[in-house]
C-alpha cells in the first residue's frame, strides 16, 4: 500500500457524508485500514462507535433467557425479577414436574373414587383439599436458605440478602402452585365451590410458615406444618364424622382470618430472615 | 491512616465453642491477609465483615457504616465484595448467567449497565472466553476465578476474600496475586489464606489469629522479624523434639532454641507464623 499518499479532504468530505459510489467507498475503507492518519482524519462519534459495539456484543453474547424467565416476561415481571426468580431453585424443573406431577395424580384420584363408587368411604375431593394447600410450602422450603440454595453464601451479601429474596420468591412460588392447582381445580368432579376450598388454606399455610420461618429455617417451619396439616385433616375427620370438616365455611373463615393476622406480622418481623441482622436488634432479646 | 474496617471487641460463639474471642483490629486500603490455623477465627471474622453473620457482641464498622443497623447494613452490602470459603454455583448455569445473576442481587437492574459489568468482571478474571461454559464444565481454578468475578461486580470499595488460592495451580495462583495486588491499589482488600507465600508475596500487613483472637497485627517483614533469633540452619538433623525440617539444600531448618552446631538463618514470614502458633516451643514435639 502507498503510505506516501493520503485521502483528499474532499474525498474524505464525501465518504462522510455518504456521496461515494461503492465502489469507492471500498477503495477508501482499504486504505482506512492500513493507514492510522488517515483514520485519525475521519470524523466520528467515539461514544456512539462504542454504543454501536455494545449493542453488537449484547446480540452475540446475551444469553438466551431461561423457560421461567421468558413466561414471567410476558406475564409483566420486570426483566431482572424475572431473571432472579427463574434462578430460584424452587422453580427449578424439578419442582414444576412434581406440582404437576402431585396435581395430576390428585385429580386422577377424584375421579378414580368418583367412578369407583368409594365415595362413601373416602370422599372424592378429600386427596386433592389435602394435597394441594401444602404445595406452596414444599416450593417455600426449597426457595431459600443454605441448606437449599448453593448460593446462598453469596446472595446472603448483597442488598438482596433476607426477607427480599425470601419473601419474593416465595410469592412466585405462591403464585405457581395456585395458578396449577387452579387449573387442575374445574377437573374436579364435585362442586365448584368445594373444588376450591383448597384455597383459602393454602393461603394461611403458606402465611404460617413465612411467620414460622422468622424462628426457625423455612424446611424446618414447611415440615413441621406439612405434618401438622395432614394430621389435622385426618383428626378432623374422626373427631366431627366429617372427612371434609377442614374444609368447611366455618373452616375458611378461620383461614382467611389467619391469613390475614399473618401477613403483616411476617411484614413486621422480615428481619429475622436476614443472616446478619444481630440478635440484639430483636425485640425479645437485650443488647449484651 | 484512617482504618476502612474496625472491629473492637469481637465476640461469636457456636453452642459452647467461642470462635472470636474479642479481637480488636484495624484495616486500612491495600491487602490485609489473615493467617491462622483451622478453627482459629478468620472465617467468622471476615462472614462478620460481609454481613453474612451477625456477631454476638462488640462492634464493627466498614466504609464509615455500622452493619448492625439495618439500612446502613444494606448500603454496606452495595459497597462490598465478598468470595466466601466455600463459594456455590448453579452448575446448569453458564458462567455469564451466574455472574449476571449476582449482578440482579447486587441491585445492577438495568440490562445493559449489567451486561456491560458482567463483561467487564469476566475479562478481569480472564474467563470472557469461557462465558458461554455451563460452570459444571469449568475446572476447580476457573470456578475460584469466577466467584471472583461475582466479587468484584459493582466496583466494590471493600473485598472479603476467604482463602481465594484454594484450588488454584501455581500459575493461576500468580495470576491472581497480580490481580489482587492491582485491586488493592484502590480498595481495601481481606483476604484470608494458610499460605504463607500469598500473605509475603501481596499483603501489606498482616493479623495472625488462634483460638479466636489476634496474636500479632503488622507487616510481613515485622511478622518475620519476630522470629529473629530464633531460626537455625544446621547440617546435621536436630532433636526430635525440636521443630525442625530438610530444606532444599539438604540443611536443616530448626525454631526455637539453638541446636548444637547451628548457624542463624534468615527468618521468614512463615517462621514468624509457626512460632506464633507454638512452634519451637518445645511442646508441639514433631518434626514439620
Amino acid at each position: 500500500m502507498n503510505t506516501q499518499w493520503h485521502l483528499p479532504g474532499e474525498l474524505i468530505e464525501r465518504y462522510t457524508t455518504g456521496h461515494l459510489e461503492p465502489v469507492q467507498v471500498m477503495s477508501v475503507e482499504s486504505h482506512l485500514m492500513g493507514c492510522a492518519r488517515c483514520r485519525e482524519a475521519v470524523p466520528y462519534e467515539r461514544e456512539w462507535l462504542a454504543d454501536g459495539w455494545e449493542r453488537i456484543e449484547e446480540v452475540v453474547d446475551r444469553p438466551r433467557p431461561r423457560v421461567v424467565a421468558r413466561v414471567l416476561r410476558r406475564c409483566g415481571v420486570p426483566e431482572h425479577v424475572a431473571v432472579f426468580l427463574a434462578a430460584t431453585p424452587a422453580l427449578a424443573r424439578g419442582w414444576l414436574v412434581a406440582v404437576t406431577a402431585t396435581v395430576v395424580c390428585a385429580v386422577a384420584v377424584a375421579h378414580l373414587v368418583d367412578s369407583a363408587g368409594a365415595a362413601r368411604t373416602v370422599h372424592p375431593l378429600l386427596f386433592f383439599l389435602a394435597v394441594a394447600p401444602v404445595l406452596p410450602l414444599a416450593g417455600i422450603a426449597l426457595a431459600y436458605g443454605p441448606h437449599v440454595d448453593p448460593v446462598h453464601e453469596t446472595q446472603a451479601a448483597t442488598p438482596m440478602a433476607g426477607s427480599r429474596s425470601l419473601l419474593l420468591r416465595a410469592l412466585a412460588v405462591l403464585v405457581c402452585a395456585i395458578a396449577l392447582t387452579g387449573l387442575a381445580t374445574p377437573l374436579l368432579p364435585g362442586p365448584p365451590g368445594l373444588a376450591a376450598a383448597w384455597l383459602l388454606p393454602s393461603l394461611a399455610l403458606t402465611a404460617t410458615t413465612l411467620a414460622l420461618a422468622t424462628r426457625v429455617a423455612p424446611p424446618v417451619s414447611a415440615a413441621v406444618l406439612v405434618a401438622a396439616w395432614f394430621g389435622a385433616v385426618a383428626a378432623g375427620g374422626e373427631l366431627t364424622g366429617d372427612r371434609l370438616a377442614l374444609f368447611s365455611p366455618a373452616a375458611q373463615i378461620l383461614y382467611g382470618a389467619a391469613t390475614v393476622l399473618l401477613i403483616p406480622l411476617v411484614y413486621l418481623r422480615r428481619a429475622r430472615f436476614d443472616p446478619g441482622e444481630p440478635r440484639w436488634n430483636r425485640p425479645s432479646a437485650s443488647r449484651n | 491512616m484512617e482504618p476502612t474496617v474496625s472491629v473492637s471487641e469481637l465476640t461469636k460463639r457456636f453452642g459452647r465453642r467461642t470462635v472470636l474471642d474479642g479481637p480488636t483490629l484495624r484495616f486500612g486500603p491495600g491487602v490485609t491477609g489473615l493467617l491462622g490455623p483451622n478453627g482459629a477465627g478468620k472465617t467468622t471474622l471476615l462472614r462478620i465483615l460481609a454481613t453474612t453473620l451477625a456477631p454476638d457482641g462488640g462492634r464493627v464498622r466498614a466504609l464509615g457504616l455500622d452493619p448492625a443497623d439495618r439500612a446502613q447494613r444494606t448500603e454496606l452490602r452495595r459497597r462490598l465484595g465478598y468470595l466466601p470459603q466455600d463459594p456455590g454455583f448453579y452448575p446448569h448455569f453458564t458462567v455469564f448467567e451466574l455472574t449476571e445473576y449476582v449482578a440482579i442481587l447486587k441491585e445492577l437492574n438495568d440490562r445493559r449497565e449489567r451486561h456491560r459489568e458482567v463483561r467487564r468482571v469476566l475479562a478481569e478474571v480472564d474467563l470472557t472466553d469461557r462465558a458461554r461454559t455451563r460452570v459444571r464444565g469449568l475446572s476447580g481454578g476457573m470456578r475460584q476465578r469466577l466467584a471472583l468475578a461475582q466479587a468484584l461486580l459493582g466496583d466494590p470499595g471493600l473485598l472479603v476474600l476467604d482463602e481465594p488460592t484454594v484450588g488454584l495451580d501455581p500459575e493461576q495462583r500468580m495470576r491472581f496475586r497480580a490481580l489482587v495486588s492491582r485491586l488493592g491499589e484502590s480498595r481495601t482488600v481481606l483476604l484470608s489464606t494458610h499460605q504463607t507465600e500469598d500473605v509475603a508475596a501481596l499483603c501489606e500487613r498482616v493479623v495472625v489469629m488462634r483460638g479466636g483472637r489476634a496474636v500479632f497485627e503488622g507487616t510481613p517483614a515485622g511478622l518475620a522479624a519476630t522470629a529473629a533469633g530464633r531460626v537455625w540452619s544446621s547440617d546435621r538433623s536436630p532433636a526430635a523434639s525440636e521443630v525442625f525440617w530438610r530444606t532444599a539444600d539438604g540443611r536443616y531448618r530448626t525454631l526455637g532454641a539453638r541446636p548444637p552446631g547451628a548457624v542463624p538463618a534468615e527468618p521468614g514470614v512463615e517462621d514468624g507464623y509457626l512460632l506464633l502458633l507454638g512452634g519451637g516451643s518445645g511442646d508441639t514435639g514433631a518434626a514439620a
